[in-house]
């Protein structure tokens, strides 16, 4: 899977959380879930499960801690990708 | 330091389903997931759990200056009906909470607090009603600011005040707690 199509992917997924539509817009590696897309820190669990249903794999906890933006998240999709 | 957090409770039922799969098992420790679990109103304390969790993770936040995401770690225990503990490695937040049918607010418990949730009409608003009602406890040159982790704090005349401050809103509630 290419960058491009998993940053897309990303993309959908983060989607229906996004409270800033700007920011959105723009979305890129270098955007924060939180700061840039506002999502409600609540909301970021859902964001951490999606992922798991879209890519078939499991974030664990100390994944998880580092995921607040979408270049981590990346470097973690594509790291428990090619572990499977 | 300090740390304060408000859940919109109207706003929650919506935002999220606590009774999604996983969603208890990746921010809930097992202890907390039983008392989930066995309580009459299951959704009020995921929510209740959640706001103090938050509330000591910004608190501990403002000194460790390094941002996260382990709701997990963040052990609770709920030991009266507006008093808390929330455990985090060696650290210990006694925490207060105020909560309604509508929201929950949640702070840190420091000697000389002052802390404040409120109803905000224009939820496009909320940041700014949120920091606006936080300065009105200071004189009108006061301005909030943010650290490069999301931290608030109050400049006056570009110098850092020796306050520390923190904001929180959600739905048609905010919030805020000052510590001098």
């Amino acid at each position: 899977m290419t960058k491009e199509v998993l940053i897309a992917k990303l993309k959908d997924i983060v989607k229906p959380y996004v409270q800033d539509d700007q920011a959105f817009n723009n979305l890129s590696e270098n955007t924060d879930f939180i700061k840039d897309l506002k999502i409600n820190s609540a909301n970021l669990v859902d964001v951490v499960l999606d992922v798991e249903d879209e890519f078939d794999i499991e974030i664990d906890n100390d994944s998880m801690e580092k995921m607040l933006s979408v270049r981590a998240a990346i470097e973690i999709i594509e790291a428990k990708l090619a572990a499977k | 330091m300090i740390g304060n957090d408000v859940v919109d409770l109207k706003v929650a039922k919506i935002q999220s389903n606590w009774q999604r799969k996983g969603f208890l098992e990746k921010q809930f420790s097992e202890n907390e997931i039983r008392a989930i679990e066995k309580d009459q109103n299951p959704f009020e304390l995921v929510w209740l759990f959640w706001s103090l969790k938050e509330a000591a993770y910004k608190c501990y936040i403002q000194t460790e200056k390094k941002r996260f995401f382990a709701p997990k770690k963040f052990n609770c225990v709920i030991t009266s009906k507006n008093d808390g503990v929330v455990e985090y490695l060696e650290h210990t937040f006694k925490i207060q909470y105020q909560l309604t049918k509508e929201y929950i607010h949640s702070w840190v418990v420091k000697e000389g607090i002052v802390q404040k949730a409120f109803y905000i009409d224009n939820i496009k608003k909320q940041s700014i009603t949120t920091n606006q009602n936080l300065l009105n406890n200071f004189s009108t040159d006061t301005v909030i600011r943010k650290d490069e982790f999301g931290v608030p704090y109050l400049s006056r005349q570009n110098q850092k005040l020796p306050v520390f401050i923190s904001t929180a809103h959600h739905g048609n509630y905010g919030a805020y707690a000052i510590f001098k």
